[in-house]
């Protein structure tokens, strides 16, 4: 029988699990945390599709276009007319697998209005769309596990690919309570890893989103896309630990942006762009923040306690938790952060990747949001990459006789007994801190060809202590031998927005303002030997 | 302010009390404390000594994931979700939830939670939804973190041989709202593993970060 080996069991991680074991193909599901822990149960907002209850004026081919307008023309048609396409019947199935769908006085799915869409396709849970659908997913993983179709491995990282002449024959794992380093072999292997969160330290999202697994298979032969599109979302609230996001709906509601001059509050984006001006698109707002250069607020204490607890409970209970600030009566300090990830390994419309039978679905594939991401879509294409990749991997025949992969394991080994060895108390974190503070300085809202360029060079230096220094070898293990591939997503990443003279989507470069008809493609990178080469894939190679 | 941990280096070693002065800002969560104990060169303990960083899981840092569960002076709780402010007295102290076998420090093995769902068959199989069943109790059940936090404090549940504990109790819940036909099948396995030894201190609803009402749970596989 067919094993499948899938690494990440956030959302996209389950839908591939759950959709092979349908096809009574056995899955291991490898993560270091159980799904509960994974960065999808944080999505709030909602999950988009055109059903039969949406509005008659709205349609699939309105919600095909509203993503590539939204991607800025670069995401694959095909892709996203497939994405699309099935929205209705992944709500469906949704459904029939318990997810707690907000429901009308008619007992039908409640939609909401979202970003960038043209009509309100945007299915939701409550507050909590993410962690509604990963409770029914894993209740539905769970009847396949008892089963014996799907094993779980817990307390495992991914650690590197078993590829020999550009085909994937497995992986090795690390298990952290044993401390070792254990060969996998299947007939495929599935990444679904999540985002590249690390490279940036505090973000809205989960601290097991790394981008390790990314960098590490880049290393390995994997290209990697569009990595210069990072949506930043521009309300957030800074705690010690993290940017915890201030939902849209604050602002939907009729929150105001401000800074304060000389004692009296400048309402600059009404000022700029009228009345809506709080409203605009995520990009411009994050844009208009940064360029305030200042503290900037939100305020929402005018709509009164009533409309906030009806309305804003959550932002309430947040803003009171975290910073002790009462939003109805005092204005919430805002930020913009890092939120989502558009790029990530590059894959062909079967979501594999250039190297045979690795896979990659959910926020650590780049396809469907181009240059940028609509809110709503990202759940949607976790579930959907999950049951593409599964359709076809499923049909494949059993790999060619395995080649030896010792050499590479022994060596594998040897360079973890150094780091198990060490005597050192050097975090790691210090090296994971100071790439942060570069990708925030060079790798922001606004960039320029001097600051990505200042930036490759500290990447570049802090690549060139990581592999000397030896580091506290009392801590996880992966927190350790993850820095390398982190570091090379950081440095791919740097390189891309780099490549990209122009402004698209997500991507602003102060210094090239304007988008360019010649760019309006994705950007590749590969990695050869420590050399980091990008090119434009005008041949449409990737996703099309 | 002191911080007291109870240390435990692998799951085979004993394990022993540690502690550590600890003068960072006070207006935090716990999580935020540890890693502040921890983003040193040389972590030293109140003796001045050189000791390991302290290992603790978490993931999304805001009471969604349930990661960083542990008791915190004598209560069940997350750490990312309590703060320091609201602690009485001068010291903290930390153990790893004590109903789980110990991995290292305060991370546990909470594999018996999912174990014992699988074993006893708790998953939906067809949809076939009862009759008007309340849309919100379901949200409310299916909002649980599987943190163990219910089952530490819980009076009744030892080690998740017999008595599988409130966890147990709501996607029990969910099943039987979810597929009437199995309905009369989850609700003896309900009674086994959870209703007839249930002695309803309703702790478990004290503690839950998700508030989450088990005992509209209990109600409902009851009747
Ligand atoms: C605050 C917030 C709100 C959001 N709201 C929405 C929304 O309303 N709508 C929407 O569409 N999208 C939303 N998103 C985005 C969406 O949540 C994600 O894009 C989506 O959940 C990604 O799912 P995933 O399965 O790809 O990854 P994840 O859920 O991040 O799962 C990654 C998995 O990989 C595992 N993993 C990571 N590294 C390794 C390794 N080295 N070895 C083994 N396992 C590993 C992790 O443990 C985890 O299990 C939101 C994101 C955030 C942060």
């Amino acid at each position: 029988m067919k094993e499948v080996l899938v690494i990440g069991s956030g959302i996209a991680g389950l839908s591939c699990a759950i959709r092979c074991a349908e096809n009574n193909v056995r899955v291991i599901l490898v993560s270091p945390q159980p799904s509960e822990r994974a960065q999808s149960v944080m999505a709030a907002g909602g999950i988009n599709a055109v059903t039969m209850q949406c509005d008659e004026c709205d349609s699939v081919s309105s919600h095909i276009e509203d993503t590539l307008r939204g991607g800025s023309w670069i995401a694959g048609k095909n892709a996203v007319t497939g994405l699309c396409s099935q929205a209705q019947d992944i709500i469906k199935y949704l459904e029939h697998i318990g997810t707690v769908f907000s429901i009308d006085s008619q007992g039908q799915p409640r939609r909401r209005a979202f970003g960038g869409q043209s009509h309100k396709r945007t299915y939701f849970c409550g507050s909590s769309t993410g962690k509604q659908i990963v409770s029914a997913l894993v209740m539905e993983a769970r009847r396949f596990e008892a089963a014996g179709l799907i094993t779980r491995k817990l307390h495992t990282h991914f650690h590197s690919a078993l590829i020999k002449d550009g085909m994937c024959y497995g992986v090795l794992l690390f298990d952290e309570l044993k401390r070792t380093l254990t060969p996998f072999y299947a007939s495929a292997v599935v990444m679904a890893t999540g985002g590249q969160n690390a490279l940036f330290g505090k973000t809205t999202g989960s601290i097991l989103c790394d981008g390790y697994a990314a960098g590490r298979l880049f290393m390995q032969g994997a290209l990697l896309k569009n990595l210069e599109f990072i949506q930043f979302h521009p309300t957030t609230l800074e705690t010690d630990q993290k940017r915890m996001l201030i939902t849209e709906a604050a602002r939907g509601e009729g929150g105001r942006l401000f800074y304060e001059e000389g004692g009296r509050r400048v309402y600059f984006m009404e000022d700029k762009f009228g009345a809506n001006g709080n409203l605009m698109t995520r990009d411009i707002v994050s844009r208009e923040i940064y360029a305030t250069n200042r503290e900037v607020f939100l305020d929402v204490s005018f709509l009164g306690d009533r409309l906030i607890a009806e309305r804003l409970q959550e932002v309430c209970d947040l803003c009171l938790k975290y910073r002790g600030i009462d939003i109805c009566t005092q204005p919430i300090p805002v930020a913009p952060s890092v939120h989502f990830f558009m790029g990530g390994l590059a894959v062909h419309l079967n979501h594999e990747t250039n190297i045979e039978r690795l896979y990659a679905v959910g926020e650590c594939a780049s396809m469907y949001h181009g240059a940028n991401r609509l809110g709503g879509n990202s759940l949607l294409a976790a579930l959907y990459g999950g049951v593409v990749a599964a359709d076809d991997l499923c049909q494949r025949t059993a790999p060619p006789h395995c080649p030896s992969f010792a050499q590479f394991i022994a060596h594998e080994e040897r360079h973890l007994a150094a780091h198990l060895d060490s005597k050192s108390l050097f975090p790691v974190t210090y090296i994971r801190d100071m790439l942060a503070d570069t990708m925030h300085d060079c790798m922001g809202i606004v960039r320029t060809e001097e600051g990505l360029t200042e930036g490759i060079d500290a990447v570049e230096y802090y690549q060139s202590i990581a592999e000397h220094l030896r580091y506290d070898s009392s801590v996880s293990m992966y927190a350790n031998y993850s820095l390398t591939g982190i570091l090379a997503t950081a440095h791919a990443s740097l390189s891309c927005a780099l490549a990209r003279n122009e402004s698209r989507g997500a991507h602003y470069r102060d210094d090239a303002p304007q988008s360019k008809d010649g760019y309006a493609y994705a950007t590749l990178v590969s990695y050869d030997d420590g050399a980091y080469r990008t090119w434009l894939d005008k041949e449409q190679a990737y996703e099309s | 302010m002191r911080v007291r941990i109870l240390r435990q280096e692998s799951p085979t070693t004993e394990p022993y009390w540690e502690s550590f002065d600890y003068d960072g800002p006070k207006d935090t969560s716990v999580a935020a404390l540890l890693d502040n104990l921890n983003f040193h060169d040389d972590l030293v303990n109140d003796a001045g000594q050189k000791t390991q960083r302290v290992t603790w899981e978490c993931s999304c840092l805001q009471g969604a994931c349930g990661g960083c569960a542990m008791v915190i002076n004598g209560m069940p709780a997350l750490a990312c979700d309590t703060f320091l402010q609201d602690l009485q007295g001068d010291e903290i102290v930390l153990q790893p939830l004590s109903k789980f076998p110990t991995i290292r420090d305060l991370v546990v093995d909470r594999a018996s939670i999912q174990d014992n769902l699988k074993q006893s068959g708790i998953f939906i199989g067809s949809y076939q939804p009862a009759k008007n069943e309340s849309f919100a109790l379901q949200y409310d059940a299916a909002k649980c973190l599987k943190c163990g936090l219910c089952l530490e404090i819980c009076p009744n549940y030892t080690n998740g041989i017999n008595f599988f504990g409130a966890v147990f109790a709501n996607d029990c819940y969910l099943v039987h709202a979810r597929n009437r036909q199995k309905s009369r099948n989850i609700k003896k396995t309900y009674a086994q593993h959870f209703g007839n030894a249930c002695s309803k201190s309703l702790s478990c609803m004290d503690v839950c970060p998700m508030h989450i009402s088990t005992i509209a749970s209990m109600a409902k596989l009851n009747r």
